[in-house]
Parts: structure tokens; sequence; C-alpha cells
């Protein structure tokens, strides 16, 4: 089997360096040389392991067109989970050092809490860590996301897993806090609305990703949320409340009708929280009569935004279907903002 | 960025200096040019200080701003760019205020201005930028070598010399003002260098007295600070410290904040809560006050560079008091807490000893589970401990029982040639005694070093914060010898890192101490020209080999 070596830079300027065979994807090479990269599904499908080939041939193996655009791999945009070098290759990711991990994390039980209706279509579940020898504390950061095993009929034993961002912030108790979208069809949402009980025992493999909040100074935060890619916002804003940063903040929270929206008691909350000030701004695409705030998508109110924006850009955080994020992107790109100030984690019903 | 203040800066053949998008020691290019702007306010801070205390108003909460801010810039203390925006927009603030009392002094008492100039320059006039863009614009013209290409690099490398000096001061000195240890004299000399420093000074001679007026100034901090200290904690003694852990939940505290650790073994008095020192907070366990806390129970890990592989693995919460931080790696991220000067990005800061989310974490962690078998340090040789046997010592040296001492102090680092400081002080002769302070002492403090006539090989005097009772030490040996303190059987191998240590070696140099060998490397500020000076004035000379400088030293005291 032929080699090459894999240069990998980091968002922070580090350089790391490993084998990778060319039956290897670069995920699987990295994770064989102990560096286990933020990554999702590792089947080419949710987009979460977005970087970009520097330099070097390779190779694209099978992916979703909404993980990563013929137009984006063009650009030689990649999945780490589904590159394999043709030869000695230069990548840069989006992420920093400190995201990627040097040895698996083991996975642990929790316990369910609540689980309540918040939504139209969106559930809040609470977990319980257990204390399985090591403590029970949920250490995370803001904007990370965990892996849910399904529970089979007999309440454990099936292993498909699923990724849901975390909605809270760290901490002791052990808490871990989701907002779910419920698909039709989807192996978790039917669990959530058939069997979910609390007192259910599931196993959960985390804290995993690199969407989380960068430090730039009093740089404003603007974040962009498409449905339940709410989640990993919520938890930035709170851990920003709790850490009391300095940085003004806004949230364009989008949803197609207004009666999904959802977690607007714990949002309102963060206006007396954020010492830097906060705006929420809810986003109906199909608005009704009744509607009196923004119609429209998220990326059509920031766009408006931007367009009369003074001063500097704001960092941007985005989180929701392909399409809004390709939207955002776009909207920054017409206003000039650096890329380097433009954060996104993409989700895909079903893996999310 | 162009930095080049400690000892890991970027060395290359077209020039040494850290000037990529991050340095050597982890920080940013924001972080460091919030930095260098920072300095450049606390120079006009300084200049109006300087001018309230000639008009008999003086600001010491000016004084003590400066103190903090000064010591925020050190190497691996913080890394938060946040921080330093919110310090800048403060720091114009405290200036503003201070010129405020000066006019309104003036305007009291008309007459006094005609001695007293105006405060002027591009400190004074600037004001900070309103966003980050317009900062860093304003932090790119004050980088360290701004001057460079008009007043050569020996003129730059003095003005560096001076700065990374009185950044050590600072540092001492917040550590004895948290204490509530002040001194006016200090504030002023701190106002009166950094205001010199204003000036863009460009002679080079009398650049070289400031930098010894630095180390003058540092010695009255130094001894500061012990009296801060030992007022506060007691005498330090000999105590054997156990460094293995033992069962029950834990918290890790690590720098230099004696305070701090005290406040915190308080608040955990009474709970199942063991609380563990690291780095240069293992020399706590001498002070009475202190090791009278039972859940004091020992230390854990080693050296600041050891950091993320002992914070990984400590099964509780760690508490950062001052230097060094390096970045927290993700498996304790979320369990490691800074407070005073120390800051990371995303960790959490506590204030005022409001250690109740420390506490909670170290009560959700799983603790050490079971005791590992006891193996013990001795530390608590400070400058009394020493000096209660210094006629024993005396008598040892004059029956030829003890033929020289070695003073290794310093910084440790991850810096490979930094075996030299083991080499040397495993390698001196069963006749000689070490002497050591700072952290290059884990490199060799669990070798078996034995005694001479019941005095041990190996006295640990304590962190590098305890400088001074080092140079008490040599004080006293030389009056009991009746010599000066270059005439002693003493030989001082200085392990550097940043600035501290910069601050200490220009007090060893004021107090005209020579033969200094110091490494691992040179200062990159230190031009060629400059180290004459310095190997003409003081004898000071780079490390070779440990057996080689052992023997020079045994040598030239023969």
């Amino acid at each position: 089997m032929t080699f090459h070596t894999v240069d990998l830079l980091t968002r922070d300027g580090e350089r790391l360096s490993f084998p990778c065979a060319e039956d290897q994807s670069v995920v699987e090479a990295a994770a064989a040389a102990d560096l286990f990269l933020p990554v999702v599904c590792r089947e080419g499908g949710c987009g979460a392991c977005h970087a970009t080939a520097e330099s070097g041939d390779y190779e694209l193996g099978p992916h979703s067109e909404a993980a990563l655009s013929v137009a984006d791999a063009a650009r030689r945009a990649i999945l780490l989970c589904r590159t394999y070098p043709r030869g000695p290759l230069a990548l840069s990711a989006p992420f920093d050092r400190a995201r990627i991990l040097t040895q698996a994390i083991r996975p642990r039980h929790a316990v369910v809490s609540e689980r309540t209706q918040i939504g139209a279509r969106t559930v809040r579940l609470r977990l319980t860590l257990e204390d399985e020898g090591e403590g029970a504390a949920a250490e995370f950061e803001a904007g990370q996301y965990m892996e849910l095993e399904i529970p089979d009929e007999a309440g454990d034993g099936a292993r498909a897993r699923r990724a849901y961002s975390l909605a809270n912030t760290a901490n002791w108790d052990g808490t871990l806090e989701f907002l779910i979208r419920l698909h039709p069809q989807g192996r978790f949402s039917e669990y959530l609305e058939g069997r979910a009980a609390v007192g259910d025992r599931l196993r959960v493999h985390g804290p995993l990703g690199g969407f989380t909040l960068r430090e730039n100074g009093l740089r404003p935060r603007w974040f962009v949320a498409g449905g339940t890619g709410l989640a990993p916002m919520l938890s930035m804003l709170r851990r920003m409340a709790e850490y009391q940063d300095p940085q003004p903040a806004r949230l364009y929270f989008g949803v197609n009708r207004a009666e999904e929206l959802f977690a607007l008691d714990e949002l309102g909350a963060l206006s007396d929280a954020l010492p830097g000030g906060f705006a929420l701004i809810p986003c109906v695409w199909q608005a009704d009569a009744d509607w009196s705030g923004v119609v429209g998508t998220p990326a059509d109110a920031l766009r408006a935004d931007l367009a009369v924006l003074r001063g500097d850009a704001p960092d941007l955080y985005v989180c929701g279907p392909p399409a809004l994020i390709a939207a955002v992107e776009q909207a920054a790109r017409d206003r000039g903002v650096p890329d380097d100030r433009l954060h996104s984690e993409r989700f895909l019903p079903g893996l999310r | 960025m162009f930095c080049y203040q400690c000892e890991q800066t970027t060395r290359l053949p077209t020039g040494d200096g850290c000037a990529s998008a991050k340095g050597l020691c982890g920080k940013d290019a924001t972080t460091a040019d919030l930095q260098d702007l920072l300095v450049h306010a606390v120079k006009g801070i300084a200049q109006q200080a300087r001018r309230a205390r000639a008009l008999g108003v003086p600001d010491n909460d000016a004084g003590a701003f400066m103190l903090h801010a000064l010591f925020t810039t050190l190497t691996n203390v913080n890394f938060n760019p946040t921080r330093f925006v919110t310090l800048l927009h403060e720091a114009a603030a405290v200036r503003d205020r201070v010129a405020a009392r000066c006019e309104a002094a003036l305007a009291a008492n008309p007459d006094v201005a005609q001695n007293i100039p105006n405060a002027t320059g591009p400190a004074i006039e600037w004001t900070p930028a309103a966003d980050l863009t317009g900062l860093l614009a304003q932090a790119a013209i004050v980088p360290v070598n701004a001057d460079l290409a008009r007043v050569g690099a020996d003129i730059v490398g003095l003005r560096a010399l001076i700065l990374y000096g009185m950044k050590g001061v600072a540092a001492y000195a917040n550590h004895a003002a948290v204490l509530g240890c002040t001194r006016d004299a200090v504030f002023a000399g701190v106002e009166e260098t950094m205001a010199y420093l204003a000036s863009d000074p460009t002679d080079m001679a009398e650049l070289l007295d400031r930098a010894l007026s630095v180390g003058r100034l540092n010695l009255q901090v130094m001894e500061m600070l012990d009296a801060a200290n030992t007022g506060r904690f007691g005498t330090p003694h000999p105590t054997a410290v156990r460094v293995t852990p033992v069962a029950g939940k834990a918290i890790l505290v690590s720098g230099h904040d004696l305070g701090d650790l005290e406040a915190l073994l308080k608040q955990t008095a009474g709970t199942d809560i063991n609380v563990y020192t690291h780095g240069e907070m293992l020399p706590a366990h001498g002070y009475p006050t202190l090791k009278a806390y039972p859940h004091l129970v020992g230390n854990y890990g080693g050296a600041w560079q050891d950091q993320q592989t002992d914070f990984a693995n400590f099964p509780g919460p760690i508490l950062m008091t001052s230097n060094c931080i390096i970045e927290p790696g993700p498996r304790y991220r979320q369990r490691i807490f800074t407070t005073g000067p120390v800051g990371w990005p995303g960790v959490r800061h506590l204030t005022d000893h409001a250690f109740a989310p420390l506490i909670a974490a170290a009560n959700a962690l799983p603790g050490f589970k079971a005791d590992e078998a006891e193996q013990t340090v001795t530390v608590g040789f400070g400058g009394d401990a020493v000096l209660g046997v210094a006629g024993a010592v005396v008598d040892a040296v004059k029956a030829g029982d003890i033929r020289h001492f070695f003073l290794i102090g310093g910084c440790d680092g991850a810096a490979a040639g930094r075996n030299y400081y083991s080499d040397f002080a495993t390698g001196a002769p069963d006749d000689t005694v070490v002497l050591t302070l700072g952290c290059a002492k884990y490199r060799f403090n669990r070798h078996e070093f034995g005694s001479i006539g019941g005095i041990p090989r190996l006295l640990d005097i304590g962190q590098c914060n305890d400088s001074y009772s080092a140079i008490r030490i040599a004080s006293a040996l030389a009056e009991a010898f009746g010599c000066g303190v270059n005439d002693l059987p003493l030989s001082l191998v200085v392990s550097w890192f940043e600035q501290k240590a910069a601050a200490v070696l220009l007090t060893l140099l004021a107090l005209g101490i020579r033969n200094i060998r110091l490494g691992p490397t040179l200062p990159a500020f230190l031009t060629p020209t400059l180290l004459a000076v310095l190997v003409e004035r003081f004898g000071i000379q780079p490390i070779t080999t440990a057996p080689d400088d052992i023997a020079a030293a045994l040598n030239r005291a023969a």
C-alpha cells in the first residue's frame, strides 16, 4: 500500500503531519496517528468536516451534494472523511488545534430527565450523565455536540447514532440539553415520539466538534440559526452571559412558520444577562397576517442589516441547513466580510 | 506581531523574534499587538502619574493599575484579546483621571506649574480606537522595535531590557500589592521608568544606567514581597512535602499567588476536598500559616511546561493564579480556571476569590481514588531558615567540609538544553551545596543529595519570587566571612525564561555580582554590542557544559 504524508494546518496555525494510505480517508489516517478530528457522520453526508486542499492530489469519495457542492469541490473544498490522498497533501482546517483530541472519547451513559415538546415539531431533551467512576460533570465547549445512541426496544443494544448540538453550557450537575427537530421516519424522532420516557438510559459519545466561539476582542458576534440550528447558538449565548463576555450580540432565528418558534423565553432572558447588549430577530418565512416581525429567511435579514452596517464587520456564526449557510456566506462576501469571520456548521435531516 | 521578550523566541539566521501569526508561546498576533499597545498606554499613565506625584497629588491607584496591566503582558500570563481591549479602554480612563488630578492641583496652586513640565507625547495624545481594527492599526506603530531603522538594534535592545525588567518588577510588585503591601517609592520608580521609556531615549550610557536602576528598584520590590509573604504567612521552615496523591476530591493550584491559595484553603476548610500545589506554588508548604491547613496535602506534577500532561491527568479542577499558563488541552479545558492577571480565551475567569465554581467542579469530578506510596521533597529553606544555621555553615566552610556553593535558580522550560541544570546540580561534587529557587528545581529536586554535617546539600529557597532570600543569604555569608559577595565560594547559575528573571538578573547586576552563568540561551534582545558590555562590566557568561562550568567555577574559587 502506498502512503502519502498529509500536512494539516489548523485555524490557529498549528501544523500536524501524519501518513495516510491511498485507501484511507484523512479522518481514518489521523485517528491511526492518535489525532481525532472533529467529524460527525464520517459518511460524507453532513458536511461537518469541511476543509480546504491547499496543494496535492487527492480523490473525493462518495458524498452528499448538500454536504459538498460541485462548485465548492471545484474550488478544492473537501470533506476530510471522504478525502483519499494520491500524493503528498497539504490541507487547511477551519478549526483550532485544541479541537483535535489525542485519545478517543469513551462512551458514557446518561438518563433522560426531561422530554418536552416546545414547538410545532421540536422537542427539548434533557439528559443527566451518570457517575461511572469518573464523576458526573458535563464538560464541553459551547457549540459542541454529542452523539446519542438510539435505544432499541429492549432499552439498549442498538448502536445507530445521531448527533445533536448541546443547547446548555458546561456544568457540574451532568446536565445535557438538546433541541431536537422531529422528522417523519427519523429513527431518533420515532424514539422520541413513541417510546422515550423519563428514566430511559442512553449511551452518549462526546463532546465533539469544532464549531465554537472565537475570541477576537470586542468584535460583535452575530448568530444566524435555522430551526434547531438554534441549539449551538443558545449554548454560545448562554456561555457569553455566564462569562459576562462584553461583545455585542444579535441572533437571527429563522423558522418556516411562526408556530415553529421555540425557546423564546430563554432567548428573552439573555437580553438582561449579556453585558454588551443582545438583539433577537425572529424571522418567519411563511408568515401569516398576525406576524409582525421579519418576513423571510434569516439570511435575508442579515443581508439587509449588513448593507447598512457601519464600523467593524462582525464575526458571523451560522448553523442550519446547507442552503441557509450558502445564503449567509454569499451575503457576507457581498458585504466584504472576511472569510475568517464566518463560522458555520451545517446539518442535514436524518443526521441531526 | 514582533516579540522577543522570552527565551524561547524564534531564532533565525535572518533575525530573532516571533513575527508571524502566532508566537512560540502560543500568543496570537492580535493579542501580542494589543499588549504592545497596552504598554504604550501604560507609558502615558506613567507620564501623568509622575507629574501628579511631583504636584503633590500622587495616584497610587494608577500605580496599581500599571502593575496589573504590565503583569498581564508577561510571557504565559494572559492570552485573551478581549481582556486587552477592555484594559486599553480602562488605561485611557486612568490616564485621563490622573491628568484631571494634575489640572486640579495646578488650578489650586498655579505657581507650582513653572517647575513641573507638562506631560506630552504620543502616549499622552493616544485615545483608544473604537473597534478592534482601529486598535490594531494603532498597535502597528508602537511595537518594541518600532524605532529600529532610526536608532539601531543596540538602543532598541536596551529599551527592551528596561521594559522587560519593568514587566518583572511590575509582576513582583503586583504579588505584594494583592497581599496589601505597597510603597510610594515603588510606585514612583515605576512611574519614573515607564515615563523615561515614553521619551524614546537614545543615549546608550544613560540607558545602561537606567537598566541598573531597574535592578535596584526590583531589589526594593523583592524585599517588599518578602515582607508581604512572611508578614502574612510566617517565616518558611524546612518542610517535607508529599509529592504523591492521597485518596479524595482534589483541587490543584498553580502559579505564584499565595493569597489566592490561602483564600481557597479557607473556603475548602472542613470539606472533603484536598488542595495540591503545582509548579511554583510548591514553596507554599513551607509557610506556617498555609501548612497549618491539613487539607493542603501535597504537590502534584512538575514545572510549568509539564502542565498539559499534569493537568490532563489531575482528576479535579485547576486554578491558575499567575504565570505560567500554556494552552489548555481539550481534556481539561473546562475544568481549569484563571484568576488575577491570567487569562485564556474560553477559560472561566474568577475574580475576588469567588471560588464557588471551582469548588463545585471539585465535588463533581472524581478526585483520586486511592493513596499512592508516599514520597516527599523538602522545601522551606528561605533566608531565615538558612541564616539560622549560618554559624554551622560558616564552620563547615572553614573546616573544608563545604568547598563551594552553587545557586542554581530561575525558570524551567521545555527546551532540550535545559537538562544542563539537572546535570549541573547532580554533577556538583559531594563537598558542595546547591541552593535553588524558581521552577528549574523540578529537574533535580527528587535527586538524593545527602547532607554535609547535618546541612542538606540541596536547599530549596522558594519561588523565583523569593530571590530576596537568596540575596540575603549571600550578603550574610559575605559578612560572616568578611568579604564581598564576589569573593565568596559561590557561583550563580541562572536559568531564565521570561521577564521576572530579567528583573532578577538586573538586580544581581545592580548589586555588582559578577560571573553569572546565564542560559540556556542568551536573550535575543541582547545584541553582540550589549553582550560585550555585560561581559566586560559583569563577567556574564553563557553556559557551556555542566562538567566544564562546574570545573571552571571550582578553579576560579580555588
